[in-house]
């Protein structure tokens, strides 16, 4: 069974290319969000299994999201999906509860490749 | 359940034969200590059985001179008329043949007399000789015993007849006392035997817990000596580990304090001494920015997490390329990129520390930095065009092909370079020559950038010229400056492809061939005039460059190569080491602007011959002499015994300058050198005349038709309209 993928970023042209990339991977793109109000809103309704999360973005930023989507379902894999232009803040998405970190440009077997990493059996990759 | 016994199961491992001896040793002490227990019984009613049998003896002895008292009484008259005190030793009678019949009784088994406190098996009955004494005095004892209890009921006033107990008693009583005496001794002697068998026991079971327990003490020393040199070997072996690694190696902590063992490696590596059991966090402090400090933290805390994956956070790394301030042993203050990395150490799921490595990546990082300068430069053609523009076509283009030939025979010998060796030492001074030949055509041509990285590529080769042994590490940076050029070169070759194009386009007219050799000449002229000047502004002196002769366009393409390189280099020597600052020259009576003199002729026998003259100081021997010793090239024996003519020459020889420092244009002892070697590959000579204070003049004499002598020459030689 395909995996529930939601896409939170406020580029057009990233969520397109992480849609594109990963639909070619048995994974369903069940919603996706330019900001982290329509993610929370979003979550709730379609369940997803995984989260592509940016971290800048307008109206609630991805820590905040991240803590609001932890709330509902503390088991949410979040992947991280940002530009390296501040490592602390990264560090600090990951310590809100996202397993993974992918910096932006990516390409896109950098992406497949992290996300098996994020969704492979061991903790520890 | 099954896990206590599978820890029960790998506790054991490998002292089970420890705990099979201890548990052998405990049986072994056990039993002796039970056969002591049952043997001190029966030993305990050995005693009690002789006491008794010792009285029956005194009772059969009693119960006789009893007897024999009360019948002495009544023979004598003695017997008290109211029989009272006759009556009381009847009694007396009574009762010690009442007490023999109680230690019969318990002999038999059954009964207990009232001075035992336990039961004890006694005995006669576990003895056949025993038991069959016993059975001897208990037949002689039942008439006695039948007799004396008959009177027991005596009546007051009749006297007690013990005649019918003297009767049975005197005949037999000998031989009751003697049977009982027997028992008696049988008892002792059964005793004495059991008494020297529970000793023997004793000894047997103490001896074999002794031999026991000195195997328990063997094996436990066995394995403690085993365990022990496993250990020790571990630890050499972490210990040989941490000494060699050129990596600093550590582990730790959740609570950031590093293990107690780290390479040794580390200290050098970071500049700081880093102790054991350190926290790692205080040695950070000073080496990088409180930001990354705070970062580093936060990382840390979020490695141990075992919930993050450890591959995608590793780009998070704050200490992946950091840059610091380290002392070297010798005191000085140099700048370091190290890169600090963490891995997981798991037990189980569990994050318990992590494996911290730290490597000197400077040289990687400064080679990264110097490919992107190179890069940048390449870019940078905006500027170039300029001055490509403002250069001579055919000047430049023999520069490109010459630097093109360079390079290629450059990368040709590095491609050829022995793995372990590198390249020779004399193929190191040929790249050097190449390199320094470029860079005065560059210079000349006022191409700045290429200039600059011929100058660095100079540099990269001086450091590897210096090493004694030359990996292919060594030649790696050579490397990455060839390619620069490469690209730099290629550039150049681009812009000169898109100029061509936009020339197509608004179809210039090609300049007409000039017929005044001095007019002619005049590219080249105004190249070398502009090159002097340009090197006198930068040596604050100045200098009038003179041209009379042939046109040198119209040489062969490698005829007027040489010339050039030649006249460029006799102009760099000149204006560096000849002429004299316009003062100097002032007070030895001189015009303030150095003369430098160049004359081409074509000498009508097959030959032309370049001359070149500068009024500076000339050559002075002595410094030569110095510079010879300096270098390393003359000891000073040596050099003493050389005579100026022979110093003069040493200006052509590799590796000798009279420049105490470096910079662009001199010092590096290079340029003369590849001066000769040029013509002599032209077949060409070189005469050199000089009088210190006065002047210098080189004289070239080159043929117009010449063998390509080397395989890179492989243009056509084309002879002189």
């Amino acid at each position: 069974m395909a995996l529930k993928l939601m896409i939170v970023d406020d580029s057009n042209i990233i969520r397109s290319k992480i849609t594109r990339t990963l639909t070619q991977h048995d994974m369903q793109v069940v919603a996706t969000a330019s900001n982290g109000e329509d993610a929370v809103k979003l979550f709730g309704a379609h369940k997803p299994d995984v989260v592509t999360m940016d971290l800048t973005m307008p109206r609630m930023d991805g820590l905040e999201c991240i803590r609001a989507l932890r709330k509902i379902d503390p088991s949410i894999s979040i992947l991280v999906v940002s530009a390296l232009a501040d490592k602390a803040t990264a560090i600090q998405a990951l310590k809100e509860g996202a397993q993974g970190f992918l910096c932006k440009p990516f390409s896109e077997t950098d992406l497949t490749e992290a996300m098996e990493e994020l969704l492979g059996e061991d903790a520890h990759g | 359940m099954e896990g206590a016994y599978a820890m029960l199961k790998l506790g054991l491992g490998k002292y089970r034969s420890i705990v099979v001896l201890i548990t052998l040793f405990l049986v072994f002490d056990v039993g002796v200590l039970g056969m002591t227990f049952v043997i001190s019984r029966q030993l305990t009613a050995d005693a009690i059985s002789i006491n008794l049998a010792g009285q029956h003896r005194y009772l059969v002895q009693k119960l006789a001179k009893t007897a024999l008292l009360i019948d002495q009484d009544a023979t004598q008259g003695t017997f008290d008329s109211s029989g009272r005190s006759s009556l009381n030793e009847v009694k007396d009678l009574i009762a010690t043949a009442d007490r023999f019949n109680a230690i019969i009784n318990t002999f038999d088994g059954g009964a207990k007399l009232p001075d035992m406190t336990e039961e004890l098996a006694l005995t006669p009955s576990q003895d056949e000789q025993a038991a069959a004494m016993f059975a001897l005095v208990k037949d002689l004892w039942a008439p006695i015993n039948s007799e004396v209890q008959s009177l027991n009921q005596p009546k007051d006033g009749h006297r007690p007849d013990v005649g019918p107990l003297l009767q049975v008693l005197i005949p037999s009583n000998l031989n009751l006392l003697a049977s009982s005496h027997l028992l008696t001794s049988r008892l002792e002697a059964l005793s004495a035997a059991k008494a020297a068998r529970l000793r023997g026991g004793q000894m047997a079971g103490m001896a074999a817990a002794l031999i026991n327990f000195a195997f328990i003490l063997y094996s436990f020393l066995g394995q403690l000596r085993k365990s022990d040199q496993a250990v020790e070997r571990a630890q050499r072996e972490t210990e040989d580990i941490l000494r060699t690694t050129q990596e600093g190696l550590f582990l730790l902590d959740p609570d950031f304090r590093m293990g107690s063992q780290t390479s040794h490696a580390l200290s050098r590596i970071i500049g700081v001494e880093a102790k054991g059991g350190e926290n790692f966090l205080d040695l950070l402090k000073p080496l990088v920015t409180p930001k990354t400090y705070d970062t580093t933290k936060e990382y840390i805390e979020l490695l141990l997490r075992h919930d993050v994956k450890e591959k995608l956070v590793a780009s998070l790394n704050p200490l992946d390329c950091i840059e610091i301030s380290a002392v070297r042993p010798s005191g000085a203050v140099e700048s370091r990129f190290l890169q600090i990395r963490f891995n997981r150490v798991l037990q189980g799921n569990k994050v318990t520390h992590l494996l911290v490595t730290v490597n000197d990546i400077t040289r990687r990082v400064k080679l990264e930095r110097e490919l992107k300068d190179s890069e940048r430069r390449v870019q940078d053609q905006m500027g170039m065009m300029v001055n490509i523009l403002q250069a001579d076509p055919r000047q430049l283009q023999d520069f490109l092909r010459a630097a093109s030939d360079g390079l290629n025979q450059i990368n040709e010998d590095l491609r050829t370079a022995s793995p372990t060796t590198g390249v020779s030492t004399p193929r190191v001074d040929a790249m050097m020559r190449i390199a320094h030949r470029l860079k005065g055509d560059a210079a000349a041509l006022q191409l700045e950038a290429v200039s600059q990285s011929l100058h660095a590529f100079e540099n990269v080769l001086q450091e590897l010229r210096v090493l004694t042994r030359r990996s292919s590490e060594d030649l790696l940076p050579v490397a990455v400056r060839v390619k620069g050029l490469y690209a730099e070169i290629a550039a150049i070759q681009d812009v000169i492809a898109r100029i061509g194009q936009v020339r197509g386009v608004v179809s210039v007219e090609p300049p007409k061939p000039p017929h005044d050799p001095e007019v002619a000449a005049l590219a080249f002229v105004r190249q070398w005039r502009s090159f002097a000047q340009q090197l006198a502004q930068r040596h604050e002196k100045a200098v009038e460059l003179s041209y009379q002769g042939i046109d040198v366009e119209q040489l062969s393409p490698q005829l007027r190569d040489a010339v050039n390189t030649a006249v460029n280099q006799f102009i760099r020597n000149a204006v560096v080491h000849g002429v004299e600052k316009p003062a100097d020259r002032k007070m030895r009576g001189k015009s303030e602007a150095g003369r430098l003199s160049v004359y081409v002729s074509d000498q009508g026998d097959g030959t032309i011959e370049l001359s070149f003259r500068d009024d500076g100081r000339g050559i002075n021997p002595e410094k030569i002499r110095a510079a010879a010793i300096r270098s390393g090239r003359l000891s000073p024996e040596a050099a003493k015994a050389f005579d100026a003519r022979q110093l003069t020459l040493m200006i052509f020889e590799p590796g000798l300058s009279t420049r105490e420092h470096v910079d662009e244009d001199a010092g590096r002892g290079v340029g003369l050198d590849a001066v000769k070697d040029l013509i002599t590959r032209l077949g060409g000579r070189i005469r050199i005349g000089t009088t210190s204070g006065e002047y210098c003049h080189f004289r070239v004499q080159l043929p117009v038709k010449v063998e390509p002598r080397d395989d890179h020459i492989d243009a056509p030689i084309k002879e002189v309209a």
